[in-house]
């Protein structure tokens, strides 16, 4: 664990209050980052950030002097975030029936070859990346994301998510495989 | 040839194979799954990572300043911590208050005791339950005409001993003037608390039974057979036995005459 970060903790639970701004100040980039991977959205991820902090200084007095305080805070932001994506999911199933708009596949299949339209498609390939994880339920989005975008092994992940091992590795397979399935109109394109 | 699942080939993408050596050695083998993982790698290797907006070197101290005031002092919560346990100590060790707290607690265990009575009665008969939430209408006055009703009843029947009174008989004599002191005093109470009501014929009938048994109730030297055929005539003029049985069919059937049956 970080010295400066076991310091930190050790103030704060002494009464100095100002000593957890250090932490937050250190490690707020990161939880920003997968707050905003896993929501997808910078207001909420905004939220989040505060949300895990806010927890994280609740639970301090529960942290494992062992333990590293940035693997800590992130597992916290995971599970604010996912319970953001949660409290979203009515909205993620309104955009999730967009998306299976046949025509907005057609859109989808466009020329790559100049450089303008390259530039558009590559604007489609984002969106269209972000409605295949919009239709992913927030435990695969999740699970893919730390797996395919923050290198988090699957035990991390289950971790994390409170999840044993096993079901973190089920629910990245689902991920993977509806991920593929949304991406094909693309694939053919190209 | 046993083929690789896509469970497999996603486990091998992510380095997570149980038997990564396995792996590679039936992917050199066989073309089949050859071509399928090399699919998945460049399916997956589309899927760009999402990159978070840059976030400026202020970012961690303006989160900081939104959070710091929800956020309580640990010491202090310490502090107040030991402080309730102290609090609460010494209001153990006191025997006034732990005296009272005793009191309140069996007053609690009465007031739960109660209530779970209730409950439990509620639940043995919902129709009791049921009566209770929803009472049927109430006439005005529901005290008031039952102690009416009664003092009818009476009326009524002296006025039917008064008329089938043997005037030479002595006997009968008695027990109507003792009877009609009662009835006069019920009387006056009645027209009392009637006396804001708008029946005439309540009225009516109540003032000429007043002064029906004013006169058997303060008749000179008692009632006698004089006094007695005295009242049978009034009584006849007035039709006032006639009168209070219409009065007291109509108590008994509110409903029959509504114009006049409820304003009681």
């Amino acid at each position: 664990m970080d010295r400066n970060d076991h310091a930190a903790i050790q103030a704060v639970l002494a009464g100095d209050k100002e000593a957890y701004g250090a932490l937050v100040v250190r490690h707020s980039q990161t939880v920003f980052r997968v707050a905003y991977r896993i929501t997808g959205n910078e207001a909420d991820a905004e939220d989040v950030v505060q949300e895990a902090f806010l927890r994280g200084y609740r639970k301090l007095e529960g942290f494992e002097s062992r333990a590293n305080f940035s693997t800590w805070i992130y597992r916290i932001a995971v599970h604010c975030a996912l319970d953001k994506i949660k409290r979203r999911k009515g909205d993620e199933t309104s955009r999730v029936a967009e998306a299976t708009d046949p025509e907005q596949d057609q859109v989808q299949v466009a020329d790559r070859a100049a450089g303008p339209e390259r530039l558009l498609l590559s604007g489609e390939i984002s969106a269209a990346q972000m409605d295949a994880l919009n239709s992913l339920s927030p435990t695969e989005r999740t699970a893919f994301v730390m797996r395919h975008m923050e290198d988090c092994s699957t035990a991390e992940i289950g971790a994390a998510l409170g999840i044993d091992s096993n079901a973190a590795k089920q629910a990245v397979f689902r991920a993977v495989q509806k991920m593929r399935r949304r991406l094909a109109p693309l694939r053919v394109a190209t | 040839m046993m083929h690789l699942t896509d469970e497999e080939m996603i486990q091998e993408y992510y380095g997570e194979s149980e038997n990564p050596a396995a792996v590679e050695r039936h992917l050199a083998a066989c073309p089949e799954c050859a071509r399928n993982f090399a699919e998945l790698k460049r399916d997956l290797a589309d899927v760009s990572r999402i990159e978070a907006p840059a976030r400026d070197a202020g970012y961690g101290e303006r989160v900081w300043a939104a959070i710091a005031p929800a956020l309580p002092d640990y010491a202090r919560q310490e502090r107040r911590k030991w402080n309730g346990s102290n609090w609460g100590t010494r209001w153990w060790t006191n025997p006034w208050t732990r005296g009272l707290s005793y009191a309140a607690a069996c007053a609690l265990l009465a007031a739960c005791a109660f209530y779970a009575g209730s409950v439990w009665q509620q639940q043995r008969h919902p129709g009791i339950t049921a009566i209770k939430q929803a009472p049927a209408p109430q006439p005005k006055q529901p005290i008031v005409l039952v102690v009416l009703d009664d003092h009818l009843d009476r009326s009524e029947r002296f006025l039917v001993q008064l008329k089938h009174a043997d005037m030479e008989s002595g006997q009968t004599a008695w027990p109507l003037g003792d009877e009609a002191r009662s009835l006069l005093a019920a009387n006056r109470v009645c027209r009392k608390n009637l006396a804001a009501t708008s029946d005439p014929e309540l009225s009516t009938a109540l003032d000429h039974l007043d002064s029906l048994l004013a006169e058997a109730a303060n008749a000179p030297g008692g009632l006698n057979a004089a006094s007695i055929a005295k009242l049978q005539d009034e009584m006849n003029a007035d039709g006032l036995l006639f009168e209070v049985r219409v009065l007291r069919t109509r108590m008994a059937h509110p409903n029959e005459n509504p114009a006049k049956g409820g304003t009681i």
